[in-house]
C-alpha cells in the first residue's frame, strides 16, 4: 500500500529543476494543515466553574463546623471564639489601622529577607552548578549546615545580631537560602543530555550553551526552589516575630495570646495565611507563564 | 592540431582535484560500552572500515541495536571514546563541527523555542545576516510544510511535525556531510515520499555527502549510492550493495526489485 503509494507519487511529473546552485527551495507541494479559528466552547468555563466550587467545599464545611460548634457550645467562647466574633474583630483591626501596621512590618521583613536569600541562594547553585570544583567545595558542607533548624539558630543569632531588624532579615533570608539554592544546583544537573549535544552539534560555544541551553531549561525548576523559598522564609518570618519583635503578625498572634484574646489570634492567623496564600498564587501564576512553552509538567490519573 | 587543443574548462576542474575533496573516511572503527558496576564490556561496533566519496549517498541498513545510531555519533564527533580512526578531506576529526550536521533520531527539539526558533538554530553560528537567516528558515519550514506552524511550540505539533522541524534545522545550515539517523521513521507513507524526493533534490543540487540510516530497505535503494548492510553482535558491515540505476529512481523497476529484494534476503538469513 505505502509502496503502491511512493510509485505513483514517483511517476507522478516533476517540473525539470534547475541543477545550478541556487539555493531557493520548491514550494510544499502537498496541502499542509491549516489553523482554523474555533470558537470557544463553553464547557471550558464550566469545568473551571466546577474546579473552584471544589475548591472551596472544604473550608466553607469547616467555617460551617466551626460555626455550629459555638452555636452549640461545644466549646467554650474563650477558646473558640464564633466566627461572626472573628469576623468582627478582623474589621476593627482593619479601621484602627492595626493591621496594615503589622502587615506592613512583616511584609516588608519577608520581601527584604527573602531577597537576599533567594539571590544568594541563586548565586551559590549557580556557581556551583557551573562549576564542579566550586561544588565539590561547598556542596558538603551546606548540606551539614541545613539540617540545623531556624531555631537552632536562633540563640547564636540572638548573641551575633541583638534583637533588632537584622536578626528577622538574617533568619528570614536563611530560611529561603536552602530551597532556592538546592532547586538551582537541582536545576543545572538535569539540563537534558541530549539538548546539550544539540549544542554541541551545532557549534556552540560554551557561553551559548549556559545561555541559550542550560539557562533556559533551568529556569523553571529555579523558579519552583523561588516559590518554595518564599514559603519557607514566611513561616520563619512569623516564628521569629513570636520570639522576638514588637511588631508584626507573628507579635500580634503572641500579644493578643497572651490577653488571652483569642479572637484576635484567630484574625492574625487568617490573615497571615490569606497572604501567604495569595502571594503563592502570584508565584504560581508566573511559574505557568514560565512553562508556556513546555508540555504539561505530569499527567493526572483521573 | 589534437595537442595543441586547449583545455575544457571541464578538463581544467578534472585536472585540479582540490586535496580537500577526499570524502570521509571510517578506518577500522571499533567501539566498546563499559557499563557501571559490571565489569562486562559491550561490543557494539566492530572494524567497520569505509571511504564515502564527497557527495556521495550513502545509506545504512541493519537491525535495530547494531549501532547505527552509535556509528553517527562517532562521526558527528560526539563520542571520542573509539579505536579507529575517521578522516574528513584526510584529517582526523576532532570533536563536532559545523562542516558536519545530524537529523537524530528522536527529534531533539527545544522545548522552550518555537519551530521557527528551533530551525533557526542550525544558523546559530553561521556567518549570515539576519535577514538572510530569517529567510532562509523561513523556506526550509516551508520545504517541510509547517509554514502554519511556525508560532507553534514542540509540545503543540505531532510527533511526525517534529520530526520534519528537525530535518529542516538538519538541512537549514548546509553541512558538507549530514548524518540522518531514521528522519522520515515517523512519517506517513505520503510526506516520507515527497521528503525523500526533496532530500535528494536537495543533495543533487549541493553535492552533500549524505549517511542516511533508515529501516526502510525500499528508502535505502531509492535513496543510495550504495547501501551498506550491517549485521549485530558485534555491529559490523555484512554488505555494501552497489545501486547503479539512474535518478530518479522507479520503484517498479525490475533491476530495483531485484536490488531491494536482494537486501531484504539478507534481513531473513540475519534473523
Ligand atoms: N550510552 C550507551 N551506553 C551503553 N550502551 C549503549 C549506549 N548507547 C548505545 N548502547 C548500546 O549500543 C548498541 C547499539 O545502539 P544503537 O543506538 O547504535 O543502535 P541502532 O542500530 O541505532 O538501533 P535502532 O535501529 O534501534 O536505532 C545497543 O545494544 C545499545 O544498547
Ligand atoms: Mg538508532
Amino acid at each position: 500500500m505505502a509502496r503502491a503509494t511512493a510509485e505513483a507519487l514517483d511517476r507522478q511529473h516533476l517540473p525539470a529543476k534547475n541543477l545550478a546552485p541556487v539555493k531557493r527551495l520548491p514550494n510544499a507541494p502537498t496541502r499542509p494543515a491549516r489553523r482554523v479559528a474555533v470558537p470557544k466552547s463553553t464547557k471550558a468555563w464550566q469545568t473551571r466553574a466546577a474546579n473552584i466550587a471544589l475548591a472551596w467545599l472544604l473550608p466553607v464545611a469547616l467555617l460551617g463546623l466551626w460555626y455550629i460548634g459555638t452555636e452549640r457550645g461545644w466549646l467554650s467562647e474563650q477558646v473558640l471564639p464564633p466566627p461572626a466574633f472573628v469576623y468582627q474583630t478582623l474589621g476593627d483591626l482593619v479601621s484602627s489601622g492595626d493591621l496594615w501596621l503589622n502587615a506592613s512590618a512583616s511584609l516588608q521583613r519577608v520581601v527584604v529577607g527573602f531577597l537576599i536569600g533567594s539571590a544568594l541562594g541563586v548565586a551559590l547553585g549557580l556557581a556551583m552548578g557551573l562549576s564542579k570544583t566550586v561544588e565539590d567545595y561547598l556542596l558538603p558542607t551546606f548540606n551539614a549546615l541545613v539540617q540545623i533548624p531556624v531555631l537552632g539558630w536562633m540563640p547564636f543569632a540572638l548573641l551575633l545580631f541583638g534583637i533588632g531588624e537584622p536578626l528577622k532579615y538574617v533568619l528570614i533570608a536563611h530560611a529561603a537560602l536552602v530551597p532556592v539554592t538546592l532547586c538551582t544546583l537541582q536545576a543545572f544537573h538535569e539540563v537534558p543530555k541530549r539538548l546539550l549535544e544539540v549544542g554541541r552539534a551545532y557549534g556552540f560555544s560554551q557561553r551559548q550553551i549556559v545561555t541559550d541551553i542550560v539557562l533556559p531549561s533551568a529556569v523553571a525548576p529555579i523558579f519552583t526552589g523561588l516559590r518554595l523559598g518564599f514559603t519557607k522564609a514566611w513561616l520563619s518570618l512569623v516564628v521569629v516575630e513570636l520570639l522576638a519583635s514588637s511588631e508584626g503578625l507573628g507579635y500580634l498572634i503572641a500579644y493578643s495570646r497572651q490577653l488571652f484574646q483569642l479572637d484576635l489570634v484567630m484574625a492574625a492567623v487568617v490573615v497571615v495565611g490569606t497572604i501567604g496564600l495569595l502571594i503563592d498564587r502570584g508565584f504560581e501564576f508566573i511559574e505557568r507563564r514560565l512553562n508556556r512553552g513546555r508540555p504539561v509538567k505530569t499527567g493526572r490519573l483521573a | 592540431m589534437s595537442a595543441t587543443r586547449p583545455l575544457t574548462t571541464q578538463h581544467v576542474a578534472q585536472a585540479t582535484v582540490q586535496p580537500q575533496d577526499n570524502g570521509l573516511r571510517l578506518e577500522n572503527i571499533s567501539k566498546h560500552f563499559t557499563s557501571a558496576g559490571a565489569d562486562t564490556q559491550l561490543h557494539v561496533l566492530d572494524n567497520v572500515q569505509l571511504d564515502i566519496a564527497p557527495g556521495e549517498f550513502i545509506t545504512i541498513v541493519g537491525a535495530s541495536g547494531c549501532g547505527k545510531s552509535t556509528l553517527l555519533r562517532l562521526i558527528l564527533g560526539l563520542d571520542e571514546a573509539f579505536d579507529g580512526r575517521i578522516l574528513l578531506d584526510d584529517k582526523p576529526i576532532r570533536g563536532t563541527g559545523l562542516e558536519r550536521g545530524i537529523v537524530f533520531q528522536d527529534h531533539r527539539l527545544f522545548p522552550w523555542l518555537t519551530v521557527e526558533q528551533n530551525v533557526a538554530v542550525g544558523l546559530k553560528n553561521a556567518p549570515l545576516s539576519a535577514a538572510q537567516k530569517r529567510e532562509t528558515v523561513r523556506e526550509h519550514i516551508q520545504l517541510v510544510g509547517l509554514q502554519d506552524f511556525t508560532e507553534s511550540y514542540p509540545h503543540q505539533i505531532s510527533g511526525g511535525m517534529a520530526q520534519r522541524v528537525a530535518i529542516a534545522r538538519g538541512l537549514v545550515n548546509r553541512p558538507s556531510v549530514l548524518l540522518l539517523d531514521e528522519p522520515f521513521g515517523a512519517l506517513d507513507a505520503l510526506t516520507r515520499t515527497r521528503l525523500q524526493r526533496e532530500l535528494q533534490h536537495i543533495w543533487q543540487q549541493e553535492k552533500i555527502t549524505m549517511v542516511h540510516v533508515t529501516h526502510d530497505v525500499d528508502e535505502a535503494v531509492y535513496l543510495g549510492d550504495r547501501v551498506v548492510v550491517m549485521q549485530p553482535h558485534p555491529g559490523r558491515i555484512r554488505r555494501i550493495v552497489d545501486v547503479d540505476l539512474p535518478r530518479p529512481r522507479n520503484r517498479s523497476d525490475a533491476r530495483f526489485i531485484a536490488l531491494r529484494d536482494d537486501v531484504l534476503s539478507d534481513f531473513a538469513e540475519l534473523s
